[in-house]
């Protein structure tokens, strides 16, 4: 059992063996990076707009769905879900408080309490307390009141009395504070800070026929400001109470009365109730239900709802048919915003695919020279009776473990990497502290000076790399001199606090395995070549 | 074939061990075919010492290159028996077997493995036969890292898949796939390692290690065992090539101008070293372009132009 003998000598005794090491390392760490930041990218971005409209939205457009009430009580009955909320939606007129600002934006009519469990709202909601500016600024305004932010804010009035309120997409109001590189806002202008001040939002009701009624225009307190990571949103859309909401669009409950018994007694009688409606249902899985599942378990809920109201007399609205509602998953929702991002991602991977390829092709050259050089030594074996894959045994024992251990090492790399990406990041965006770049020149200068020393003894390999190092030390301490800091991720561009960094492990053991299958068989190919060769042949080799 | 002579050491018996008849042997250089050996013919009997000589081209060393199972003749290209039995027919165990057991090499330029300390080589023959375990072993580490690399796949690969990713069961099967690669990567690497722990004892203290080391002490070389090749003189690299060569008990020892790479004090030397072996019944072959160096063999077979054209004593 000559092969781990053989194998373990070779690994101990070149450098070549710990450069297909390094080499092997590096591909993998690389790929390694580059995937996790991809994949993290695209959970973020999914899980942003998850947690925007849980998992299943029911979705019908004006007029509504009426007896979402009992519609809800039908879904939440289910086991696979864990609670479902009515939300009311228009696009409407959005005034802010200053400069005549109008902007168009898509209203939303939530109810805290229930929308909280669906989505994570508490989490988007930006002001837990006043930022300090904004506290200078109020004692400057001799003691101005700062609002209390409550964890679930109350937006419908208590009385006819009270504003209701509104909480806006954090971008809605770009010019009063900026957006620093963690992510967190800075209150630029105070007077204007939005908790301070009051909006006016005007929506259109659309009557049961389809015509656009009178429009209503109401004033709002900006009660929070929320942030959910997806630009499109946190510039358009303001959330206000339901109620409100049904009552700007006409949605509240109406009675119906009986037009034919006006000339008889001068009264119209109320024969019935016409049902507040929503346009949305936002349904929330429970653990472990995926939303396909729940989609489908919502789908019935919905038919036995549908069922019961038919039951139920003839002098109500009944539901829509089901055939017209929309019962979605939130990726099928997204589609247009997820999609991209997917054909990105595939893009990605194609284009690493080629990655892979060229790393397949640097481990393949790699041992090719290295069984190359061991040519005389497969011949040696040969001449004294080794078997053909006995030789080859020598060298896949040889390639596995430098894949095996390069793939780890690689791992570990990728793994640090990807964990520390945000401080590696920052420490980029800092100017290179003096001391890195005066350590480069003085070890440029010691390398200029051993060149010489060489040079001057006659020794024409050091002298090379002694310039060459020179020369790559004098080019590190330059850039670091002229760095003065540069972001990649800029938080105002991807609108996510920090870079993903969390380790996509699926795609680094497929990496890992990639790599030592690459080895093993970089190793065996050339070999398996040499061990062919007749001993004489491979004797004479040099 | 031509008349070998009679006047043999005392060892020598009339019994051919390996007979080869009408050889012949072509090279191609580029698109030129050069046949180097032409019908050439030679019998070496047990216990005998067999010079080849022959200036530098004649095809001496092919010969002993094809005698020695290191080479095969040209398609109809002769026939050599060892022992009887058809060389030219032996399948590729046979021929791995012949040249481990059967005859023992010594070349010009040692050939020693660079890596490998000086017992180790001397050694290496005993190393290189193929036992039951030698392939199944490994399989079976493999079979069995693989095996639980794809369970712990399938079971934890839901949670290491990318929400992004809906865990499909192609997805899964890809993971356990991956896995059970990497596990039976590092199921044959344990093995490995404790492969090498086991063989440190064996090569140190086994039997074999006693013959090697014994020969090696009677080469003059027993301070030496532990050093490389690259820290001993030629005729030491030499004197370890030819205990390679005689580790496992070869019934024929075969020299490719075992002295050309030798001062001659340090040729005398080995060739007297090789004389002791004679005189003890070893059979060699070996081929010299030296006279002097003939001188020490029974007898001298005259290669010229691919033939054998003269035998004498």
């Amino acid at each position: 059992m000559y092969q781990p003998l053989l194998a373990n000598r070779y690994l101990r005794s070149r450098i070549i063996p710990l450069i297909a090491v390094a080499a092997v390392a590096l591909c993998v760490g690389l790929v390694i990076i580059v995937v996790s930041v991809m994949s993290g990218f695209l959970d973020m971005l999914l899980n942003s707009g998850r947690t925007l409209m849980g998992d299943v939205i029911i979705r019908y457009a004006d007029p509504g769905i009426p007896h979402y009430d009992l519609l809800i009580e039908e879904i939440e009955s289910r086991p696979e879900a864990l609670a479902a909320t009515p939300v009311v939606e228009s696009f409407g007129l959005l005034k802010l408080p200053y400069g005549n600002r109008t902007e168009g934006v898509q209203v939303w009519g939530i109810e805290p309490a229930s929308f909280g469990q669906v989505v994570d709202f508490k989490d988007s909601l930006v002001w837990t307390e006043a930022p300090p500016e904004v506290r200078k600024f109020a004692d400057e305004m001799n003691g101005l009141e700062i609002p209390v932010f409550e964890k679930l804010p109350r937006l419908d009035p208590e009385s006819d009395d009270d504003d209701p309120g509104v909480i806006l997409g954090v971008e809605i109001d770009s010019a009063a504070k900026v957006r620093r590189m963690d992510g967190s806002y800075e209150v630029k202008a105070p007077a204007f800070w939005m908790p301070f001040r009051d909006v006016e939002i005007t929506l259109i009701p659309i009557s049961t026929s389809g015509a656009l009624e009178k429009p209503d225009n109401r004033r709002f307190d900006v009660t929070n400001e929320f942030q959910s990571g997806v630009y499109q949103i946190d510039s358009r859309r303001a959330m206000i109470g339901l109620e409100t909401g049904q009552r700007m669009l006409g949605l509240e409950a109406a009675p119906i009365y009986d037009t034919r018994l006006l000339d008889e007694t001068g009264e119209l009688e109320r024969i019935g109730t016409y049902p507040a409606r929503v346009q949305m249902i936002l349904v929330r899985a429970a653990d472990g239900v995926s939303p396909e599942q729940l989609r489908d378990s919502v789908n019935l809920a919905y038919s036995a709802f549908a069922a019961k109201i038919d039951d139920e007399g003839a002098m109500t609205i009944r539901p829509p048919d089901e055939a017209f509602v929309g019962i979605r998953t939130w990726r099928e929702q997204l589609r247009d915003l997820i999609g991209p991002v997917e054909k990105e991602r595939e893009l990605m991977r194609i284009l690493f695919s080629i990655v892979y390829l060229v790393c397949a092709g640097l481990v393949l050259s790699i041992f090719w020279s290295i069984v190359h050089e061991k040519t005389r030594d497969i011949g040696i074996l040969r001449a004294i009776g080794a078997s053909r894959p006995g030789v080859l045994g020598v060298f896949l024992a040889y390639g596995l473990v430098i894949g095996l251990v390069g793939a780890f090492l690689g791992a570990l790399l990728g793994w640090s990497v990807v964990v520390n990406i945000n401080s590696i990041h920052e420490a980029m965006g800092e100017p290179a502290p003096d001391w890195t770049w005066i350590t480069a020149f003085a070890l440029a200068a010691v390398m200029l000076l051993t060149a010489i020393h060489a040079g001057l003894r006659g020794g024409m390999l050091r002298t090379l790399l002694s310039i060459v190092g020179a020369l790559i030390l004098a080019g590190v301490g330059t850039a670091l001199v002229l760095h003065r800091g540069f972001l990649m991720w800029d938080p105002a561009v991807y609108y996510f606090n920090s870079i993903p960094n969390q380790v996509d492990w699926s795609s680094a053991i497929l990496t890992m395995a990639g790599a030592i299958v690459f080895s093993v068989l970089g190793a065996a190919i050339p070999a398996a070549k040499a061990a062919d060769t007749d001993p004489v042949k491979a004797l004479r080799y040099e | 074939m031509n008349a070998s002579n009679d006047k043999t050491s005392a060892h020598a018996t009339d019994e051919p061990v390996l007979v080869a008849s009408g050889l012949r042997k072509t090279y191609r250089m580029g698109r030129v075919p050069v046949q180097v050996l032409k019908d050439a013919s030679i019998e070496i009997r047990s216990g005998e010492w067999v010079a080849i000589l022959g200036a530098s081209g004649s095809g001496k060393s092919t010969l002993l290159h094809l005698l020695g199972g290191l080479d095969r003749p040209d398609p109809d290209g002769g026939m050599i028996r060892f022992e009887g039995r058809r060389v030219s027919d032996f399948g590729g165990a046979e021929l791995n077997g012949y040249r481990n057991r059967s005859v023992g090499f010594v070349f010009q330029f040692y050939h020693l493995l660079p890596e490998l300390s000086v017992l180790e080589n001397a050694m290496l023959p005993c190393l290189v036969p193929n036992r039951w375990f030698s392939a199944t072993l490994p399989l079976l580490a493999a079979l069995i890292g693989g095996g639980v690399g794809a369970v712990v796949g399938s079971t934890f690969g839901v949670d290491i898949l990318p929400t992004a990713d809906a865990p499909t069961p192609s997805k899964i099967a890809l993971l356990a796939l991956t896995c059970g690669v990497l596990g039976a990567a590092i199921g044959v690497v344990i093995f490995q390692l404790g492969q090498i722990l086991a063989e440190r004892t064996r090569l140190r203290h086994g039997p074999q290690a006693a013959n090697s080391r014994h020969t090696l002490e009677e080469f003059g070389l027993g301070h030496r065992l532990r050093h490389r090749p690259s820290q001993l003189s030629g005729g030491e690299r030499q004197r370890t090539a030819i205990a390679r060569a005689l580790a496992s008990e070869p019934s024929i020892l075969m020299a490719d101008e075992p002295t050309g790479n030798l001062d001659a004090t340090t040729g005398r030397e080995i060739l007297d070293l090789l004389k002791k072996r004679h005189d003890a019944g070893l059979t060699i072959v070996m081929v010299t372009h030296d006279p002097t160096v003939a001188e020490y063999a029974d007898r001298v077979v005259q290669l010229e132009d691919g033939r054998v054209v003269e035998s004498t004593v």
